[in-house]
């Protein structure tokens, strides 16, 4: 599908390093419609520190039927701690500056058959679950909210409010709010989902008390912002036909690929979107594929993976080899 | 982990409705994450067969908190399930010993119920009876069948073949006219 052409058309900045952005057609009118819960790929040009474009993905704060205009709350991360550039460039923005984006995509949908859903958002991390509320509220489906968020830093705290009648109150202490979590966890009829969307390190947490409760995995959900820093991995050695070359500790396949001339398509370059997969050959030793794309029976086929995250794993003689078949 | 891993596909393959344990006899493990159990057992058939496989999910599971139910037929099975979830919490497990017929129509009040398949595990001592619905007439035929077969349908005496396909809502399989083109 092709990129949309879309122009700024409001800002909200009242929340401290919390930038509200609205999007809309730059004549108006209807916008494609997307499921609660999805998420929207702006195009980041590069300049201004950041070396390359970049593709990052914001949670849609709407519901997402028939929209006229998409709406995003984005975190401003700092590039000097580490971030890659784009919540700043968001956070530049004007009214009417031009933006494109891809369509929004969802992977993080309310699940339909679900009697009752069980949400929890640290931070920004409450995006898509305003969304999912929303959704919840107009269906009449029971929802229930846990929201972790730093004393007058939280996000969409009106909608939160209205959306719940006023009965989710947002912690402010991580450990009142797991406290609240293995309570709730317990009590929960039959039907019912988890969602979670937060810091890595808080969705860990959400998890493995879900487990500890005995919730199975089918019932549990969670939206990534993108993966931490990756480990830089052991060197390994790559095939495409009859070329030979050696992907360094600390550089990506798909880096590699690129030094060697081949046009890889690629979008996020984290291992959430699924562009830059590749096919692999029976030469292959064996992938580490730490990507979020591949389901579990893909990456137990061993016979593809994303060339931004995944590496080659040593066979039992110790050789790593990843045959790419382009 | 290789990267020729494929020849394990699994099999019979995992995109058919029909479940692995109802084309042959196979027991599921109990899930240790699991809080509670119920653990129903269906003895309208091999009585011994069906015992020996709760006997070892009783052991596997010793120290769980266990509702263990005896049933004499899939309708009691049925009952003792829906009873059991009425109050249940996400963390419930749920085993069912007995014919692959039995196993599927409970399976079926799970689903409703609103179980998820990681929520659920079968130990199967018999697949020889299959319930087949008529798409025609609706009525259920039971009769012993394998996948395929044709067998005369109980409400409408259609030809029906036994087709791949089982109804997670009902545990029925689908059945229809095999003789449409030349009756």
């Amino acid at each position: 599908m092709g990129r949309l052409r879309l122009v700024v058309a409001g800002i909200d900045d009242t929340v401290p390093a919390v930038r509200r952005l609205v999007l809309a057609a730059p004549q108006g009118g209807e916008l494609p419609s997307y499921t609660p819960g999805s998420h929207l790929v702006l195009d980041v040009p590069a300049g201004a520190g950041r070396e390359r474009a970049l593709a990052n993905a914001y949670s849609l704060v709407g519901e997402g039927l028939h929209p006229s205009r998409y709406e995003i709350a984005v975190l401003l991360c700092d590039p000097h701690g580490g971030a890659a550039g784009g919540s700043a460039w968001v956070h530049t923005l004007r009214t009417g500056d031009p933006v494109t984006a891809m369509p929004p995509r969802s992977s993080f949908a309310p699940v339909q058959a679900a009697t009752r859903h069980l949400l929890v958002a640290a931070g920004i991390g409450i995006t898509p679950l305003v969304s999912h509320l929303r959704f919840h509220a107009r269906w009449g489906r029971e929802a229930e909210l846990l929201y972790l968020h730093r004393a007058g830093r939280g996000a969409l705290l009106d909608e939160v409010a209205e959306l719940t009648g006023g009965v989710a109150s947002p912690f402010h202490d991580r450990a009142d709010l797991l406290s609240r979590l293995r309570e709730r966890l317990l009590d929960q009829p039959i039907g019912t989902h988890l969602y979670t969307c937060g810091p890595t390190g808080f969705m860990d947490l959400v998890v493995s008390e879900a487990q500890e409760a005995g919730w199975p995995a089918s019932r549990i959900h969670l939206e990534h912002f993108g993966l931490d820093d990756l480990d830089p991995g052991e060197p390994f050695d790559v095939t495409v036909g009859e070329r030979r070359f050696e992907v360094a500790s600390g550089v990506s396949l798909l880096e590699a690929m690129e030094q060697q001339g081949y046009a890889v398509p690629n979008l996020c370059r984290q291992g959430v979107c699924g562009e830059c997969r590749l096919d692999l050959g029976p030469a292959t030793t064996g992938v580490w594929h730490r990507d979020l794309y591949l389901t579990d029976d893909d990456k137990a086929a061993g016979d593809c993976a994303m060339a931004c995250v995944s590496r080659a794993l040593p066979a039992a003689d110790g050789r790593s080899h990843l045959e790419v078949s382009l | 982990m290789t990267g020729t891993a494929t020849e394990s596909a699994p099999h019979p393959p995992h995109y058919t409705s029909v479940p692995d344990w109802s084309r042959e006899p196979l027991v599921q493990p109990v899930d240790p994450l699991g809080r509670v159990h119920t653990v129903i057992e269906v003895v309208d058939g091999d009585r011994v067969a069906t015992r020996a496989v709760v006997a070892g999910w009783l052991a596997a599971l010793a120290g769980a908190q266990v509702r263990h139910h005896t049933c004499e037929d899939t309708s009691a099975a049925v009952a003792a399930l829906e009873d059991d979830l009425v109050a249940a919490r996400v963390g419930h497990r749920v085993l069912v010993a007995g014919s692959a017929d039995a196993c599927l129509a409970v399976r079926a009040a799970g689903v409703r119920a609103g179980l998820a398949d990681d929520e659920m595990g079968f130990g199967v001592v018999s697949v020889a009876t299959r319930t087949v619905w008529c798409v025609h007439c609706s009525a259920a035929t039971v009769a012993e069948l394998a996948l395929d077969d044709v067998v005369a349908c109980s409400g409408c005496t259609r030809n029906l073949l036994v087709y791949p396909h089982v109804s997670r809502r009902t545990g029925q399989h689908l059945g229809f006219m095999v003789d449409a083109e030349e009756a």
